[in-house]
């Protein structure tokens, strides 16, 4: 049976570059071990079962190149499995502690499994996760997009040449990663102004994703509103967000994350027990901190003295209830806008991916409910990929889309305001002179100077991460991302210093080179074009 | 991307960088001497612009026009037409002082372009140009008065379908986990009568505390206990061990310690070791008893 209309998932899988090999423990690595036990592996974990199955599902993921890079590094490999198997030495303890504890023991044993598992997938993929997305892209049933480069926020630069570079680079890295060309992209933050169509055109990329006002506030109306793409004067495709299933994810009140079933996110055992008995799974510094092992449900609007056990039966059956919930809402949805619109309509909703498994610990049961619910239960919508969405319905809208982002109140001010505007006087210096050696040089075989180029191009992409702006606006972290920023620029600025001067220090090259190793074969010469 | 703390009291370890070359500045330069005005949007109302002055070019205005210079910045609108300096629809002044260097500027007009030019007025109203800004366009704010015939829909129907859309829910729903997350932790932390980190009483602390209770609330006195058990011991690093015919696994120096709550019971916990090669093995048992009373004198 023809089905009424479709249903886009597209989760969107970021962390900024973090890796430190000049310290033997870092902090804010954790960011991507974390992301890689509650995140990306229960998510691949979740494809390969569905695959073997039988389960059809379609779900479009971006693998940022930072996160690429970050999978693909042997030292992050490395210290990742020493994290993971950290945890499953603490898990081991903690069934011995809560053996007599009859409301914890179950949850014991359920983090025993779960990490044991992870540790399996892990290393059954050599510890490079890229390896597990591969195949399920290439079994047909994930499409992987790839993002700006370093994440970078295109809208708040003024050298057309540095955007494009963001684009050419990040795209080299996913043919390398991913053994094809990417058909989509993320703009980071979706953030979009006219004329970038025009870029990705030029860098072959069919489709971007945009923020529902993006499309709403197109030029000329558009006729299906965020419910079919459309088409820039470039041609390529712009596909908006369905805030109806934004607002059932994300809303603080009526959001399906809040449940009071849930785990309860800030009650960890890094600060809830005896401070000798968790130390050996704290950083360095023995700071208490979270280890990702938490015993309590959000049972409420009460405080977290006053939390109450975490039951993983409860906690799953809620999100099967809630899986079901969101599969009859969009049933009706797209049965209502199909006999509104008179043609089928696609629903399009993005997340960032890490909300499912690092803040949502149930999120990626909830996901593999609606896949299986979806599949079995219904035939109303037909999940479906940007990409066979384009070649089944190829006629579209052409419109100018509206410069927007997806950040708080819609456009650019959570990367532009007083927290963080002294980053671009310097950012745009840099891509200003990174653009004018790469001209100057473009011929050049000298191999110190093509080392010293590429790095400088490393330096410059890592300082336009917006990450660092967003961190500076949301106010926790924020030393690590000025530092960042800062790091990057002096970097770059002395590199191109020396490289003016005739006076590259090889010491100095070759000690950023092995701490700032993101995109092993760049080519600085994308700042040519 | 989420990229945030797992809790809000987590501070960086990192440490000042550590420099193998200290000869190299470690500093970002203030200026990179220049003389230039950047414009960049911020949203459909509000641009940034900055800017920077040569100090050479700065000394020879200051000859020139003396040490009271009024800077300004002189805000065009120059949508869809190509700027020659003069022939903007508008134009309106900022005065700015040398030491900003930065201004938020509030735009008049919605859906227009913009232009700067970073200047100095003078007493009789003549305007010196020091540097021109690129080109804006503001993004874009309000559905389009433009319909496309071939997609042509009826304004009723475009609004039910801006409705459906959800439009009003622009910027409200697609606000950052970061931010519910940090939201959520200060309302707990406003609700929650401890102090974060909990104080690490024991490995019991799980257990409702007797301060809990209606019963001790009532009295200022009260008292507070309850036990766990630590059985530890090493064998050869390369052994295999069991409690309980449980398997354990060692440290790398042999030893091995597991803790956990004791209530009242009485059991019996069989340690057992096995040399690498199984050839030999050694077993220690223990018995342990709980029993508990209370006895309340008021």
């Amino acid at each position: 049976m023809k089905p009424k209309g479709y249903w886009c998932l597209v989760l969107h899988a970021h962390l900024p570059f973090v890796r430190h090999p000049e310290y033997n423990d870092f902090l804010e690595e954790d960011w991507f071990f974390e992301g890689v036990v509650e995140t990306y592996i229960p998510l691949l974990s979740m494809y390969e079962k569905l695959i073997d199955e039988g389960i059809d599902f379609r779900v479009t993921m971006s693998i940022t190149p930072p996160l690429a890079n970050m999978m693909c590094d042997e030292l992050l490999q490395k210290r990742c499995l020493r994290y993971i198997n950290k945890l499953v030495d603490l898990t081991e303890k903690e069934i011995w502690r809560t053996r007599y504890l009859p409301e914890f023991h179950e949850t014991a044993k359920m983090y025993e499994k779960k990490l044991k598992e992870a540790r399996r997938v892990f290393e059954k993929h050599n510890c490079n996760l890229i390896n597990g997305f591969r195949n399920i892209q290439d079994a047909g049933k994930l499409e992987i997009v790839t993002c700006c480069a370093t994440h970078g926020f295109l809208p708040l630069k003024i050298h057309e040449k540095a955007t494009r570079a963001q684009i050419r680079i990040a795209r080299k890295d996913y043919e390398e990663k991913f053994g094809r060309s990417p058909r989509g992209i993320w703009l980071a933050e979706c953030a979009y102004t006219p004329g970038i169509d025009q870029i990705l055109k030029e860098e072959n990329i069919s489709y971007f994703f945009l923020e529902a006002h993006g499309i709403l506030y197109g030029t000329p109306r558009p006729k299906y509103g965020v419910f079919a793409p459309v088409y820039c004067p470039s041609g390529v495709a712009a596909f908006g967000r369905d805030m109806e299933t934004a607002h059932q994810v994300w809303s603080a009140d009526i959001g399906y994350p809040g449940d009071p079933n849930y785990r309860e996110f800030y009650r960890d055992v890094g600060y809830d027990l005896d401070y000798d008995y968790v130390k050996p799974y704290l950083h360095e510094d023995g700071v208490r901190r979270n280890t990702g092992i938490k015993y309590y449900r959000i049972t409420g609007k009460v405080g977290l003295n006053a939390k109450q056990p975490y039951n993983p039966a409860w906690a799953l059956n809620k999100s099967a209830e809630q899986a079901g919930n969101f599969m009859f809402n969009r049933e009706q949805q797209v049965k209502h806008l199909n006999e509104y619109m008179g043609k089928e309509p696609l629903v399009t909703s993005m997340y960032d991916a890490e909300l499912y498994g690092h803040w949502w610990y149930e999120g990626p049961d909830f996901l593999n409910y609606l896949f299986r619910k979806t599949h079995f239960d219904q035939n109303v919508y037909k999940p479906i990929t940007p990409s066979e969405y384009l070649e089944m319905f190829p006629k579209n809208q052409v419109l100018t889309p509206a410069a927007s982002s997806w950040g708080d109140k819609g456009y650019y001010e959570v990367w532009l305001n007083s927290t963080n505007d002294w980053i671009y006087k310097h950012l745009h210096k840099a891509a200003e002179r990174m653009i004018d050696v790469a001209e100057r040089y473009k011929n050049t075989s000298d191999q110190l100077k093509i080392r010293t180029l590429n790095q400088l191009a490393r330096e410059l992409l890592l300082a336009q991460s917006s990450d660092w702006a967003f961190i500076m606006t949301t106010g926790t972290m924020v030393e690590y991302a000025q530092k960042r920023t800062k790091d990057h620029i002096v970097r770059f600025n002395t590199l191109y210093d020396q490289l003016n001067n005739n006076t590259i220090n090889e010491g100095f090259l070759g000690e950023i080179e092995w701490k700032d190793n993101i995109f092993p074969n760049i080519d600085f010469k994308a700042y040519t074009f | 991307m989420t990229k945030t703390v797992s809790s809000g009291t987590v501070t960086s370890h990192m440490q000042a960088n550590k420099n193998i070359f200290p000869n190299l500045s470690n500093d970002l330069p203030k200026n990179y001497g220049d003389t230039k005005v950047v414009l960049l949007p911020r949203d459909p109302f509000w641009a940034y612009s900055y800017w920077e002055i040569n100090e050479s070019v700065k000394s020879n205005l200051i000859k020139e026009y003396g040490q009271n210079i009024l800077y300004v910045l002189r805000v065009y609108d120059v949508t869809d037409i190509n700027f020659n300096g003069s022939n903007a629809h508008k134009f309106f002044d900022i005065t700015v002082t040398e030491l900003n260097e930065n201004w938020y500027l509030n735009v008049p007009e919605v859906n227009r372009d913009w232009c700067v030019d970073l200047g100095i007025k003078l007493a009789d109203g003549r305007f010196i140009l020091i540097a021109r800004s690129n080109t804006i366009s503001m993004p874009h704010h309000g559905v389009s008065t433009v319909t496309d015939e071939q997609w042509a829909i009826l304004q009723k129907e475009f609004e039910r379908l801006v409705k459906l859309s959800g439009i009003e829910r622009i910027g409200k729903s697609s606000f950052d986990v970061s931010r519910l997350m940090r939201e959520r932790w200060e309302q707990l932390i406003s609700m929650s009568s401890a102090q974060m980190p909990f104080s690490p009483k024991s490995i019991s602390s799980f257990r409702p505390t007797a301060a809990d209770s209606p019963e001790t609330k009532l009295k200022s006195f009260w008292l507070q206990a309850d036990t766990e058990l630590i059985v530890y011991g090493t064998t050869e690093s390369d052994a295999s061990l069991t409690v309980e015919g449980k398997s354990v696994k060692l440290n790398p120096d042999g030893s091995f310690s597991l803790r956990f709550y004791l209530p009242d019971c009485e059991i019996k916990i069989p340690i057992e070791a096995k040399s690498a090669d199984g050839t030999m093995s050694k077993t220690i048992h223990f018995e342990v008893k709980r029993e508990s009373s209370k006895n309340n004198k008021i």
